[in-house]
């Protein structure tokens, strides 16, 4: 295949994932507004379960089209050496990047909202709550079917433009920079497990924040135990997540002081905050003691909000910037 | 050991990890903020400004670190010893490390062989642990939850050690992915095995008001 020939493949898909995607994306704020509704309303309360699961089903769909989406990108975005003229390999671009980070945060959400049992009638309202704004944010400020992967997209078009330059320095460089990020980001292993480990924690960790909010309101100590079991939940991934980013992180930002970056200075205190919870609780029998792991588990949630945002906000390693 | 004063100490050893782990987590917050308003208002501030923060945050970490290394050595014999021992073992642990920093001239060694010798410790406790022996003591209950513990710290003291003395190592890859294992299979244990622990777990979790506490 031509790079024209590849560019011309990749827009028809482009216009195929909008036109199919496209009232999805409509859809997503409306069932945002419904659950916000149904959420603040305690007489409309009791329809706020099946609202969970149509909006669940929604994103799940949604999900399904992407999947195909990437499936159909991988089989076209080749990656050809100038110098043989051969195909070296293709680009598999992870579900959980760009303009579908939030998405897939919020699709995890809301099959978690289905699947809450424990403490699920207190719950439900907030966690529907948060569910509502990730959902209409994913829509608005995402946009996955409409304007997918920008980034990606940007670097792959200028790539295929400057192979069909025919100025062999031109092309080379267009080759190894992609190549570069094909090798070291797109199709590494680590792409295809640090984020969705992430997500899943911070899903369980939205959920755990619900419930601490619900104990400090109503003082019993079931519902601290509820938070604990989510926090748990989320830990190990959390962990598993920022553990095998390290030998990533020292062969793909060699020579850059990448522990000190913004993104990565607030995961660390996330994990931090969240440490420290779970070694506050062991003492959950002091007096008082209570107070202080409900302050180190609304804490810990609003530094991961902080460590969410910090990608497209702070400068440095792991960042949009 | 007296059982009050032990639980006193695994109290102050556990308020002293809280408030570094909080320590360096306001730190990571602070940097954050100030590389976020300094890329704003500093022209150039990647290129010439960059290289002295990070050398600022390491001065300010380091001893915040060496401290969170050293207690997290000292948490390891308190689960085998008994106080008059725990003293002597834990001074012994620091006096070696610090012997080694001394002779090396070299901080990381120091604290590599300290963090060496808290493996050896934990790998000890882990195994008596496992073993059933009453030696050990933790804050839980049930053999599998205790394993789990135990194997999850020693699971950090291992990735501590790779951070602190193996990134250039041959060894750093082996040894990362031996520690990523067990701290995992040690957390899950931790957090999963009192359904399937021989002796009831003391519960924290009874549904009670708690107002007034």
């Amino acid at each position: 295949m031509t790079p024209a020939e590849v560019q011309a493949e990749i827009s028809q898909l482009l216009r195929t994932l909008a036109a199919i995607g496209t009232p999805i994306q409509v859809l997503m704020p409306a069932g945002a507004a419904v659950l916000l509704a149904l959420a603040s309303v305690p007489a409309w309360r009791r329809l706020l379960g099946p609202a969970v699961t149509a909006v669940a089903v929604l994103l799940a769909l949604g999900e399904g089209l992407l999947v195909w989406f990437h499936w159909r990108l991988y089989e076209t975005a080749i990656v050809v050496s100038p110098e043989t003229g051969r195909v070296v390999g293709r680009v598999a671009v992870p579900l959980w990047v760009e303009s579908e980070k939030l998405y897939v945060w919020a699709l995890i959400l809301a099959l978690m909202a289905v699947l809450l049992r424990r403490h699920r009638e207190e719950l439900l309202p907030g966690v529907a709550a948060v569910l509502a704004v990730l959902t209409a944010g994913a829509a608005v400020w995402g946009r996955p079917f409409t304007e997918p992967l920008p980034s990606f997209l940007g670097q792959y078009l200028g790539y295929l433009q400057e192979m069909a330059s025919g100025d062999p320095a031109r092309m080379m460089g267009a080759y190894q920079a992609m190549e570069g990020a094909r090798q070291l980001y797109y199709n590494t292993w680590y792409m295809w497990a640090h984020p969705p480990a992430l997500f899943f924690a911070y899903a369980t960790f939205t959920v755990a924040f619900v419930a601490t909010l619900v104990m400090v309101s109503r003082r019993y100590s079931a519902y601290e135990t509820t938070a604990y079991r989510w926090i748990r939940l989320g830990y190990l991934p959390l962990t598993a997540g920022m553990l095998i980013g390290f030998p990533w992180a020292i062969l793909a930002w060699q020579g850059e002081s990448w522990w000190w970056s913004g993104k990565v200075n607030m995961s660390i205190m996330m994990w931090l905050l969240y440490t420290a919870f779970l070694h506050a609780r062991l003492y959950l029998r002091k007096p008082g003691m209570w107070r202080w792991v409900a302050a180190l588990s609304i804490l810990s949630f609003l530094t991961l909000l902080l460590t969410y945002l910090a990608t497209y906000v702070v400068p440095g390693a792991h960042s949009y910037l | 050991m007296n059982e009050t004063r032990h639980k006193e100490w695994d109290f102050t050893l556990t308020v002293i990890t809280v408030a570094l782990l909080g320590s360096l987590g306001v730190q990571s917050f602070v940097g954050t903020l100030y590389i976020w308003w300094a890329t704003a208002t500093i022209p150039g501030f990647e290129a010439t400004g960059h290289t002295e923060f990070v050398r600022w945050m390491n001065v300010i970490a380091a001893p915040q670190v060496i401290a969170l290394v050293v207690v997290m050595g000292l948490c390891v014999p308190k689960r085998l010893f008994d106080r008059t021992s725990l003293v002597a073992v834990s001074a012994g642990m620091v006096l070696v490390g610090l012997f080694s920093w001394a002779f090396t001239g070299s901080p990381q060694t120091g604290l590599a062989v300290y963090l060496a010798l808290s493996a050896l410790i934990q790998v000890a406790v882990v195994a008596l642990t496992v073993a059933g022996t009453r030696g050990p003591s933790y804050l839980t209950e049930g053999r599998l939850v205790k394993t789990g513990s135990g194997l999850l710290h020693l699971g950090f003291i291992l990735f501590a050690l790779v951070v602190i003395a193996l990134q250039r190592s041959a060894l750093m890859l082996p040894i990362f992915w031996i520690a990523t294992v067990i701290t995992l299979v040690g957390s899950g244990l931790a957090f999963y095995a009192d359904r399937l622990a021989w002796r009831k777990r003391v519960r924290v979790d009874i549904d009670r008001p708690l107002a007034g506490q």
